[in-house]
């Protein structure tokens, strides 16, 4: 190996050192006895069911999208076809991140980029096009609306299709994202409503679901772009707990709803999957002791079913690399054996071509093929919790956990998740990691295969970036244009009126958002609304 | 005796937020002595506008969408400023990259080193002859 | 014509170009700065110059930002100058306030110039003068400057201005710093920014019983802000104006001006002969056994009669 010369001792990402070989001895003893537990014992570490993948297998779950809304819709089918077992709608971010249309000016000054990522959704027509004959009452859907701001529109339009469609609310099962650590940490975008603001929204999307929606998860508290943005394993749990406290806090506050009722929503999580496997395999497992410590201690909840975190992971697209691509399908196949050794209940995994734009067909297909392999011929999924027992494993578990914890204090000790995303400390935390990061790569301390050591590839196998449409703009342009010239204009100016109102108030969004989408607003209208009622968050970091 | 601070501009031409990448190449430039004026996420007008009034000496392009946004935030900085250098950044595919060199745009993909990207910007910036005598 | 004073002539003709590369020598090369000094009028005319400073945290760049719709209603243009710290070991900087002003870059009628502080001790106080003159040559009739205003160099710049506005977060009353920092005895105006949050009352309470007790003359106004959503912008603005429009009735902004422009010779003095001295050193060689009399002989000779 050749980091091994400069640096004899090893530590794991989080920072613990590793030892050449672990005995009983290294559990820490706090952690020793739940080493005889069984997968459903308190405190979870071991997963919740017994017969665990026997019973239900990880979801494959990738995200996808481009282009027109019927692009996606096409993308989305070969993936059900080719074996996904839900599916992502993933929205263009130039107009979804900021609700602009496509003819705000930001827009139109890159409107090649429109729909390169995503597809242009600024209606529920178009979100209509993107479901068209989608089994949204048998599959777990994602509505999209990773961004905090966007997330009230997606959800709206989602459910104002399955309603269209003849679906009860009542039985969709899927979820929404409404990312904090996306919009505010990782992916700073341009505008956005303040933090506060999308604390509000987020707990508004929480109690509308509770009510209206008991199979959704609302909003789906991820560490992956805390992660990716240089926060280590303990940090990102850490992270993500922290950003749970604020939404159940309010909750509470609010005395809305049931505490617990928010509680068992909000136990969809998400987490990136990196390649330091058994480190990430034991932080799925901590994840799940630290979420049951968290409801019992802070919030007295002890019923095993609210406790269940359902965790959704998606492999860490900042490792795959740029240079020999192909390399990156053994880097996906590693990431996810982390991740369902450490028993995740849905995974997606990145596109081989990653580093070089969004998955073309085949890279998707692969990413579905490396978690079909993982399914049917390792046997990995024919025993829950695998590691358990592990010396290392264990060792690892406890000590991320307890590492988690004291950046969970840290974290609060700012002021809480909020302040410190808006004061900037969590950004200068992940940004000196990176900054670490990238010294050791460029002094030889750290290797990456294929670019900072076997960079020549002597059977070169091209492969290029995936351009999906190049009409999107234009497309979006006129549909945007004709939504307005025939829908019911009173009933669209009233709606949106109302859900001005509402923003300014304190009532619930998401009513007037349902509104306003079968009314036909339009997704620029609603984010102008927004400025208009929240003003623009003050980004701590520059862009 | 002239100042040896050399001023380089950073620009987004996209709207994705990703700030990983411009914080660290920003950081290192920094380090290595550059003024860097962080513009963020800015169209071809802001970048030429920019360009001008701070009086800059490199401008630092990070490309992350369609090749054709970044192109024309090439072609309109090169019609404002011709002896201006550009370097580039971010998530360029092969047939991307290209499309930049033809503009005498050097390129740095994803895996570049810093220590390449400092070199790059140490060089592009250095005074040539004719530009030390001229006000 | 030498290339400066055509320079300085293209500058007067509006030439923005010429402006932007005027600047940069001016910043650049200590070595201009006694013809550049001697090309540019004295008096800044009708000129207003109005510093910020404050605190990290304070929305300083935010409520600049903010300033300039209703300074641009006023008087048609306005520039910003803003500063930030250079790193003491490498002399690089990252200049990271433009990026607060985004809605604004693109309009012709507003003119954002990114500084770095460059350590030198007086330097950049003279550099920021002549910048401020520069702008004044231009037509620029009104220039906010932009700083941190904890340290010396820094407060040495904000005393080119003719008004000094303190930019404080809510929760000041908890901290001595601003005190510390000579803030509250270099301050024209405060402001308490960010004030829907806790605290801002009372950070008001506290600097309007600090501020009595300076018995200044005019006693500085304090103010609430808003930033993001420009709650409080316009009645400061107003009150800046009128500010400026008594201090100049009353012949105090000619009287500043007047120190300022000491202040500046003063500056302006040593960062040259620093900067002939340090080329005087990069050209000679001598060994370590030199007299440093000696030393100081033979360079003084050099450097009056024009050697050096």
């Amino acid at each position: 190996m050749q980091s091994n010369q400069k640096n004899p001792k090893r530590t794991a990402v989080s920072g613990f050192e590793l030892k050449p070989f672990y005995t009983a001895q290294d559990v820490p003893e706090g952690h020793r006895e739940r080493t005889a537990a069984a997968p459903g014992d308190a405190p979870y570490h071991r997963g919740f069911h017994p017969s665990g993948y026997r019973s239900k297998p990880w979801r494959i779950f990738q995200l996808s999208g481009f282009g027109k809304p019927e692009d996606e819709n096409e993308r989305i089918k070969f993936l059900l076809k080719n074996g996904e077992t839900g599916f992502i709608m993933e929205h263009d971010r130039n107009t979804a991140d900021h609700c602009y249309n496509v003819d705000h000016p930001e827009v139109m000054a890159r409107r090649e980029d429109v729909g390169l990522t995503g597809a242009v959704m600024q209606s529920v027509r178009d979100t209509a096009i993107c479901l068209d004959g989608l089994p949204m009452d048998t599959s777990f859907g994602h509505a999209g609306g990773a961004v905090v701001q966007h997330a009230p529109f997606a959800l709206a339009a989602y459910w104002t299709v399955a309603k269209n469609e003849g679906h009860a609310l009542s039985s969709l099962a899927g979820t929404g994202q409404s990312d904090f650590n996306l919009t505010y940490l990782g992916c700073v975008t341009k505008q956005q409503i303040p933090t506060d603001a999308g604390l509000r929204f987020n707990a508004d999307i929480i109690e509308f679901c509770t009510e209206h929606l008991p199979r959704w998860v609302p909003v789906s508290i991820a560490g992956y772009n805390a992660a990716d943005t240089g926060l280590n394993p303990a940090q990102e749990l850490g992270t993500l707990f922290a950003n749970a406290v604020e939404y159940l806090d309010e909750i509470k506050r609010r005395g809305s709803i049931p505490i617990e009722a928010a509680a068992r929503a909000c136990g969809g999580v998400s987490f990136r999957a990196s390649i330091n496997l058994f480190e990430e395999a034991a932080k799925m497992r901590a994840a799940r002791m630290m979420w049951s410590d968290l409801l019992r201690q802070r919030y007295g909840i002890t019923d095993p079913k609210i406790a269940n975190l359902r965790i959704h992971c998606v492999t860490a697209g900042s490792k795959m690399t740029y240079q020999q691509p192909l390399n990156n399908i053994v880097r996906g196949t590693l990431m996810a054996l982390g991740a369902v050794m450490g028993g995740v209940q849905s995974l997606g995994v990145s596109g081989y071509d990653e580093a070089l734009s969004i998955p073309s067909e085949h890279a998707h297909q692969m990413s579905v093929r490396i978690q079909q392999i993982l399914q049917e011929e390792t046997q990995v999924a024919d025993v829950t919790d695998p590691l358990g027992g592990s010396y290392y494993v264990e060792a690892l578990t406890a000590q991320l956990a307890e590492s988690g914890w004291r950046f969970f204090d840290e974290i609060n000790h700012q002021g809480g998740y909020l302040r410190s995303l808006d004061s900037g400390w969590l950004h200068a935390q992940a940004g000196e990691n990176q900054y670490t990061e990238f010294m050791e790569m460029e002094s030889g301390q750290r290797h990456v295969v294929g670019v900072t050591m076997a960079e020549d590839d002597e059977s070169d196998f091209h492969v290029d970036g995936f351009v999906g449409a190049d009409d999107a703009f234009d497309v979006a342009l006129a549909r945007l244009n004709e939504v307005k010239r025939t829908r019911h204009e009173k009933g669209a100016h009233a709606a949106l009126k109302a859900l001005e109102s509402a923003c300014r108030g304190s009532t619930n969004i998401m009513p007037s958002h349902m509104d306003a989408l079968a009314a036909e607003v339009t997704l620029g209208e609603i984010g102008d609304v927004y400025r208009s009622v929240f003003g623009d968050w003050n980004t701590p970091i520059q862009t | 005796m002239q100042s040896k601070q050399k001023r380089i501009l950073m620009a987004k031409t996209g709207l994705d937020g990703h700030w990983r990448g411009p914080t660290l190449v920003a950081r290192a430039l920094r380090d290595a002595g550059f003024e860097v004026i962080m513009l963020g996420m800015a169209s071809s007008d802001d970048i030429g506008r920019a360009a001008i009034d701070e009086d800059v000496d490199l401008v630092g392009l990070n490309i992350g969408g369609h090749i054709d946004v970044a192109v024309r935030a090439v072609k309109e900085l090169q019609a404002l400023a011709p002896d201006l250098p550009i370097f580039a950044g971010g998530t360029i595919p092969p047939h991307a990259c290209r499309q930049l060199e033809a503009l005498n745009v050097e390129v740095y993909p994803p895996g570049s080193k810093l220590q390449a990207i400092v070199e790059a910007a140490n060089r592009l910036t250095r005074l040539t002859p004719d530009q030390v005598d001229q006000v | 014509m030498s290339a400066l004073a055509e320079l300085v002539d293209r500058v007067r003709r509006s030439d923005r170009r010429a402006l932007a590369r005027l600047l940069s020598l001016a910043e650049r090369d200590p070595l201009i700065a006694p013809e550049l000094d001697s090309l540019l009028p004295i008096e800044l005319g009708e000129t207003r110059v109005i510093g910020f400073t404050g605190p990290p945290g304070a929305g300083k760049s935010t409520l600049v930002n903010a300033l300039l719709e209703p300074a641009m209603a006023s008087f048609g243009k306005a520039a910003v100058l803003a500063v930030d710290p250079s790193s003491p070991f490498t002399g690089g900087a990252i200049l990271g306030d433009r990026i607060r002003m985004s809605e604004r870059t693109r309009d012709p009628n507003v003119f954002i110039r990114s500084f770095a502080s460059r350590g030198e001790q007086g330097g950049l106080a003279a550099s920021t003068a002549l910048a401020v003159r520069i702008m004044a040559l231009a037509g620029w009739p009104v220039v906010l400057v932009e700083t941190l205003g904890i340290g010396q160099v820094e407060l040495e710049i904000l005393n080119q201005a003719d008004c000094v506005v303190v930019v404080l977060p809510p929760g000041w009353g908890d901290t001595i710093q601003a005190n510390k920092a000579g803030l509250t005895e270099s301050g024209d105006v405060f402001v308490v920014n960010k004030s829907d949050r806790d605290g801002a009352d009372q950070a008001c309470r506290d600097l309007i019983d600090s501020l009595s007790l300076l018995q200044r003359v005019p006693l500085p106004q304090v103010f609430k802000t808003q930033a993001t959503n420009g709650v409080g912008v316009e009645a400061l603005w107003a009150h800046l104006v009128q500010w400026h429009d008594e201090e100049r009735n009353s012949g105090r902004c000619a009287s500043r001006r007047l120190d300022q422009r000491s202040a500046f010779l003063n500056h302006a003095l040593h960062a040259h002969i620093r900067a002939r001295v340090d080329r005087y050193l990069g050209a000679h060689e001598f060994s370590a056994d030199t007299r440093l009399g000696v030393l100081l002989d033979k360079s003084l000779a050099e450097l009056s009669n024009g050697q050096s």
